[in-house]
């Protein structure tokens, strides 16, 4: 690639993606129905901040994958999940990851959050109209400018909306859906906010096939990260293990029943 | 009907040079300099938004005298070939020396066949680790690239702050001395420049995959006492 400059009407400006698209970097859209994916990733807005939880598994007929990372630092204060198409959704994070970076070189100020959010938007909607391979994102981070948590999700078609309590993508999503429902709470604090993330999950994976639960056998487990004033933060994998093992442990001594009561 | 005057091409060369040095020498100067643990650049830069001093990639940084809206279009450009780059192969594959023949290719363009030269002089630096080394890349405005090997210096009084530099900066020292070196030299014997008035970028490890940084006046105040 030669060195790209442009004239002031052909400028795209600090957008990668519209840079990207004139430097011919990007392909169109191809239609396939070969595709690894299903998950299950859960937000949860507490007190300071936001949790996030995702499975960890890449199935298409069969599991194609057993330690995915649905959820990256988008930059220091922003997580991006996805769920659909793992190879159209690890290149959305890539994608999504550069776009913001290069807009903060280039204009030496970094996006707002809604800025982020927003941005993603036109991105979707091209690709899910144009192509059976679908991918839904997840963008939850700390508003460096509002200093709050804040989650916003998506629609197949792009659009976006911000969520106050928490929100589930996936094919999960049902179960981990009434799990949260059930036991959210606004101002839940960082502890019960993971522990609920984490059941969740764990809920998901249970009814689930295509979203992979505490691997206990491989030691895997879903991905804990929480967005607070001090930024991204993935827990180590000995919280996770631990997290989940109590979790199994409680569901084995009741034989499997949930009991009634969020445990 | 027009009419076309011969003009010999060592005249036509040495006017435009003059041309591009005079635009140069209007602003002030850079000193880029390499300390024992990274890349220091120190710019004298009353504003406090427009920069002269830029981060391109996680280890490259871009610094540029003479015209503004000249050299930020050249921030700008290399801005996205380090990331178009990085996005087709890896970001280990972006290479300084890559982007500093791309600059002096396309100034050295401009030179020769353009409506007039451009009047910038521009630094690529970059730093080194297992894979590359430091380097600090000088580009002219006619497309002649340096390689320098511990410091550079760019922009009108160039030689004079590079005699200064140099009489001071002996070996790579901590990034405090270098700073108080480069801005002594910057000021010169006469004057004192204001922290307010500089402008200084980093590259540095700091455990993070991005090592540009810009130093906050209370920073820069810190280091210079």
């Amino acid at each position: 690639m030669g060195l790209p400059l442009f004239d002031a009407q052909s400028d795209p400006g600090p957008s990668f993606v519209r840079f990207a698209e004139m430097a011919g970097l990007t392909l169109p859209p191809a239609t396939s129905n070969l595709s690894a994916h299903a998950t299950t990733v859960v937000a949860v807005r507490f007190a300071d901040g936001v949790v996030m939880v995702a499975d960890r598994q890449a199935t298409s007929y069969y599991v194609a994958n057993r330690d995915v990372r649905k959820i990256e630092a988008a930059d220091r204060y922003t997580a991006l999940a996805v769920s659909g198409s793992a190879a159209r959704g690890l290149e959305f994070i890539r994608l999504a990851q550069l776009s913001f970076e290069h807009y903060e070189k280039m204009s030496d100020s970094a996006l707002s959050l809604e800025g982020k959010a927003n941005y993603l938007s036109p991105l979707i909607q091209r690709n899910n109209l144009t192509s059976t391979l679908v991918v839904l994102p997840l963008l939850a981070g700390w508003d460096l400018a509002h200093q709050r948590g804040r989650i916003f999700e998506y629609d197949g078609a792009g659009g976006c909306y911000e969520r106050q309590d928490f929100s589930v993508i996936g094919s999960g999503s049902p179960f981990a859906d009434s799990t949260l429902r059930l036991g959210f709470k606004p101002d839940l604090s960082r502890e019960d906010a993971l522990a609920l993330a984490a059941l969740a999950i764990y809920e998901a994976a249970d009814n689930d096939p295509s979203t992979g639960g505490p691997d206990f056998v491989r030691n895997i487990f879903p991905m804990m990260v929480t967005l607070t004033s001090e930024g991204f933060r993935e827990l180590d994998q000995d919280i996770t293990a631990s997290t989940f093992r109590s979790i199994n442990d409680r569901r084995a001594e009741s034989g499997g029943v949930a009991g009634g009561t969020l445990r | 009907m027009s009419n076309y005057f011969y003009v010999a091409p060592e005249q036509l060369i040495k006017d435009r040079a003059e041309f591009a040095q005079k635009g140069i020498a209007r602003g002030r100067s850079i000193v880029a300099a390499i300390y024992d643990v990274g890349v220091v650049l120190v710019a004298e830069n009353p504003s406090a938004s427009l920069y002269k001093i830029s981060e391109i990639y996680d280890r490259i940084a871009f610094a540029g005298v003479g015209k503004y809206n000249e050299f930020d279009r050249l921030r700008e450009a290399g801005i996205r070939w380090a990331d178009g780059t990085g996005y087709t192969y890896s970001r280990e594959d972006v290479d300084a020396r890559a982007l500093a023949n791309y600059y002096a290719q396309h100034l050295g363009d401009m030179f020769t066949e353009g409506q007039k030269p451009l009047e910038v002089e521009i630094l690529v630096a970059q730093l080194g680790n297992k894979f590359r080394p430091t380097k600090l890349y000088r580009i002219a405005y006619e497309g002649t690239i340096s390689d320098e090997a511990d410091f550079a210096v760019l922009g009108g009084d160039a030689e004079t702050i590079m005699g200064r530099f140099a009489d001071l900066e002996v070996g790579h020292l901590t990034l405090a001395q270098t700073l108080q070196n480069a801005v002594s030299a910057l000021a010169g014997p006469e004057r004192e420049l204001p922290v307010g008035d500089l402008e200084v970028g980093v590259l540095e490890d700091r455990g993070d995959r991005r090592t540009f940084a810009r130093l906050e006046d209370e920073q820069i105040a810190r280091l210079l006492t």
